[in-house]
């Protein structure tokens, strides 16, 4: 169901498939469950999360958002340059925001394995049993969105996207942006806010 | 300004605020501090919802419900950061 199409809202238009628009609503409302529980548990032991958050580092959250920004940004211009039929252009931007998102899992990955290599796991104590969940539930998000890019990318190569019909293309740049969109507030909350 | 313009100035804003969310975290701990980093946080959110999504020129309902989560969150955040200083 596309609400691409004309005269749907005058000149208001829902970007992508309207499908997409319920799905992301769909995921932005499991996140904010595990944010909610997050907090919450924070204003209950807020010592403990103020020193597990010590263990972070913050210049590493930093890297991660950038990466995941870029990408974004990235995406977005692959999108425009599809619209005005540069479809090369357009898989060449897709490519670039999957190698930025592959920063991000290489960086967050890295992260992982440092703080699994000092102790601290699922287990270590609350903070990091919800860090871990509510980090992990967002990079599953991530691998998603790069196998989604890295398909996208190859259909714009083989030029299936056209200025007329590109809904799909819109909805998977939108499913990344929504991830970009729970990361910056999942950023503050678990590596900097004390 | 065109399209590919408009993204790279949201681009830049939300690098800004990233930096600004980082300083503001080092420079302390106080619900001041902390209003600044969910303020860039909302300001970051804005930027992606109607610059990368494109929602600034979407129906109204849609740009608003989408809108309302970062805004539901820091409140919730907020809300969560002025309990733990009542608490100490």
């Amino acid at each position: 169901m596309s609400t691409s199409l004309e005269g749907y809202a005058s000149s208001r238009r829902l970007p992508g498939d309207l499908a997409m628009w319920f799905f992301i609503l769909a995921e932005l409302s499991l996140f904010a469950i595990l944010i909610i529980a997050f907090g919450v548990t924070q204003v209950l032991r807020y010592e403990q999360f103020s020193a597990s958050r010590q263990l972070l580092d913050t210049s590493t959250g930093l890297a991660l958002t950038l990466s995941l920004l870029t990408s974004g940004l990235f995406a977005a211009l692959a999108l425009q340059q599809v619209r005005q039929t540069r479809q090369r252009r357009g898989a060449l931007l897709l490519l670039a925001a999957l190698l930025s998102a592959s920063v991000y899992v290489w960086l967050k990955l890295s992260e992982y394995a440092h703080l699994a290599g000092q102790g601290l796991g699922l287990e270590h104590n609350t903070f990091f049993t919800l860090y871990w969940l509510l980090t992990g539930f967002h990079f599953l998000h991530v691998l998603l969105g790069v196998v989604i890019l890295g398909w996208m990318a190859e259909r714009c190569r083989r030029r299936a996207y056209t200025p007329g019909s590109h809904s799909g293309l819109e909805s998977g740049v939108l499913y990344w942006h929504m991830v970009d969109l729970v990361w910056v507030l999942l950023f503050p909350l678990v590596y900097v806010l004390n | 300004m065109s399209a590919s313009a408009v993204l790279l100035c949201c681009w830049l804003g939300l690098a800004l605020l990233s930096v600004a969310t980082v300083l503001l975290g080092n420079a302390g701990a106080t619900l001041l501090l902390a209003g600044g980093v969910l303020l860039a946080a909302l300001g970051k959110a804005w930027l992606i919802a109607d610059g990368f999504m494109e929602l600034r020129h979407a129906p109204r309902l849609w740009r608003g419900l989408l809108l309302a989560w970062p805004l539901s969150m820091a409140l919730a955040t907020a809300a969560g950061v002025l309990l733990v200083q009542i608490g100490r």
